[in-house]
């Protein structure tokens, strides 16, 4: 039963993403089902600019600064949990926190007169605002490893390195993973204020909407943002569970999707 | 083969493990046994430096495992600890496999001697090569962590508390697995334990130790039968005393000439095992046959009491 429900959501997953495309490829076939959302004969389909392009360049704003977080947060954490970095640990909570408290709208302000309006400010703003849970769960996964387990790698003749790569990586990755998720879907949404510094990006579409009173453009700029996070959160989950399930990590959780040898 | 001169480690002013002096011959099992706290498991760990002495040095084959670089020295040493410390993220196959890859040996020699191990642990291959550590019972994961243990076949082999984990009569099984398995590859092992039980079972020599002093280090038999002090004496349990020792003796060493009716016992049995055939068939005595088969005498009550007592 319970994967006859996996399979249903796959499914719906997979339609909601066909739609999605369709929607982006031929936006112009869908103005019919839009245009009862405007007024005085407006555009129902927002017109300066596709909305592929507008969507593809989101999501490498989005890309870019997550993945930049994710270096900066994963090679701060596995620092701090080394022997050498330990008095490191609680400075770097310390900075790591401020990113995630300063408003992302204050980094854009602040950001502008320095980067000038563009792309720029928000990918530093969604940089600051996604180090945080990055960086918590690759330390929450690094430090809660089963201690046996981490023995017996330096026991076994591992050094620090190999330690670190073969074993206590691997093994916090479902957290690591979990954390890039957070950021990558607080960015994904976080990012649409970035029009408001002329970044290009699905932002731009509900802004106009709300300038020019139009719900048609507010609703596909919210929707195509809201449909891409769910879709990405959702690939970033499957992954981390796949890798815990192999390891059994989800055993108790999950008890009729393993089978014990014994 | 090790020995052990004047080691000491000292955490918070409190020495746990105090001046201990010892020599390990190669090719026996020497079992560590104390109580929790005694400093038999910093000991241990002290000749792989996962501990690293406050004071005194450990010397391997003659030379100063101080002087060697801990990862390599670690990979001519193997270790099992209680709870196994399988790589939950690695097949059976390649948990196996950890030390040989570590010491960069050929693919083709690093599976052979997989598949060598898991025959010698009863670890079907083609059955649990590709298993994860979670989807094997307790009993194979402890085969499986002593396999990986011994995958790069070290001359030595440590061991905490290997067999903690088990209920006891995989226990038993696993203690007579091993004994055998060291027998045939002439491994030198220095095993960690509680339960002196185990320590008489499995013991060449067996050291015991208490608030981190070595309070005695002799044959089990010696052990038994001259306790150095109190606490060696309360270790071994005065009850149990004259049943260890028979465990030690074979029915072979109290063979008498003559015949008697029931069922024969094998002459390689323990005394252990055969006092409690005679006790729970009701016979005073019972014929004793070779692992061919032929009859070499017969076993008496009599003959068993005579090795259960204290010897002169």
């Amino acid at each position: 039963m319970k994967r006859d429900m996996i399979r249903t959501g796959t499914i719906l997953r997979l339609l909601v993403f066909a739609a999605l495309l369709a929607f982006l490829l031929a936006p112009d076939r869908f103005a019919g089902l839009l245009a009862p959302l405007t007024n005085n004969g407006a555009p129902a389909i927002y017109n300066q600019g596709t909305l592929l392009d507008l969507t593809l360049s989101h999501l490498v704003t989005v890309g870019l600064s997550t993945v930049a977080a994710a270096i900066v947060a994963i090679g701060l954490a596995i620092f701090v949990t080394r022997p050498a970095g330990a008095e490191f640990l609680a400075l770097s909570r310390a900075i790591v926190n401020i990113g995630q408290t300063f408003p992302p709208v204050a980094v854009l302000a602040l950001s502008v007169p320095i980067m000038g309006f563009g792309e720029g400010p928000t990918r530093m703003a969604l940089f600051l605002y996604g180090l945080l849970p990055i960086f918590e769960n690759t330390l929450v996964g690094l430090s809660t490893l089963p201690p046996a387990v981490v023995e017996t790698a330096s026991a076994m003749g591992m050094t620090g390195r190999q330690r670190l790569l073969k074993v206590e990586l691997p093994l916090a990755m479902p957290l690591i993973i979990e954390g890039i998720r957070l950021s990558a879907v607080i960015g994904l949404a976080t990012a649409t204020i970035g029009s408001t510094v002329a970044a290009k990006g699905l932002g731009e579409v509900i802004v106009a909407g709300l300038l020019s009173n139009n719900l048609a453009f507010i609703v596909q700029g919210g929707v195509i943002t809201g449909v891409l996070a769910v879709l990405i959160s959702d690939g970033f989950e499957a992954v981390a569970h796949r890798m815990a399930k192999r390891r059994g990590a989800t055993r108790q959780a999950d008890p009729d999707g393993q089978q014990s040898g014994a | 083969m090790i020995e052990l001169s004047h080691l000491t480690k000292v955490y918070n002013d409190t020495a746990v493990v105090n001046d201990v002096n010892m020599e390990i011959e190669a090719g026996t099992i020497t079992v560590i046994v104390g109580t929790s706290g005694s400093g038999k498991s910093t000991l241990l760990r002290m000749v792989n430096r996962l501990v690293e002495p406050t004071e005194g040095r450990v010397f391997l084959e003659g030379s100063d495992v101080s002087t060697m670089p801990p990862h390599e020295l670690r990979r001519s040493i193997g270790y099992a600890i209680q709870n196994h410390g399988l790589f939950p993220h690695w097949t059976v196959a390649r948990n196996i496999a950890t030390v040989p890859m570590l010491l960069g040996w050929d693919r083709r020699k690093v599976d052979a001697r997989v598949e060598e191990l898991m025959e010698l642990f009863q670890l079907d291959h083609g059955q649990f090569a590709n298993r994860y550590p979670h989807e094997l019972s307790g009993g194979q994961q402890q085969r499986v962590g002593v396999a990986r243990a011994m995958a790069a076949k070290p001359a030595l082999l440590l061991m905490d508390e290997p067999f903690g984990a088990l209920d006891p009569i995989i226990r038993s099984k696993a203690q007579t697995d091993l004994k055998a398995i060291q027998r045939r590859t002439g491994t030198t092992i220095l095993l960690v334990t509680h339960d002196m039980g185990e320590a008489v079972h499995l013991g060449d020599r067996i050291a015991v130790m208490d608030g981190g002093l070595l309070k005695q280090y002799a044959p089990a038999a010696d052990i038994l039968a001259r306790p150095a002090d109190a606490f060696v004496d309360d270790l071994i349990g005065s009850a149990d005393r004259p049943f260890r020792y028979l465990t030690l003796g074979k029915v072979r060493a109290a063979v008498e000439p003559g015949d008697a009716e029931g069922a024969p016992l094998a002459a390689d049995a323990s005394l252990y095992e055969g006092l409690g055939e005679l006790l729970w068939s009701g016979r005073d005595a019972a014929p004793v046959i070779d692992a061919a088969g032929a009859p070499v005498g017969r076993i008496s009550l009599q003959g068993i009491a005579g090795r259960a007592a204290r010897p002169k």
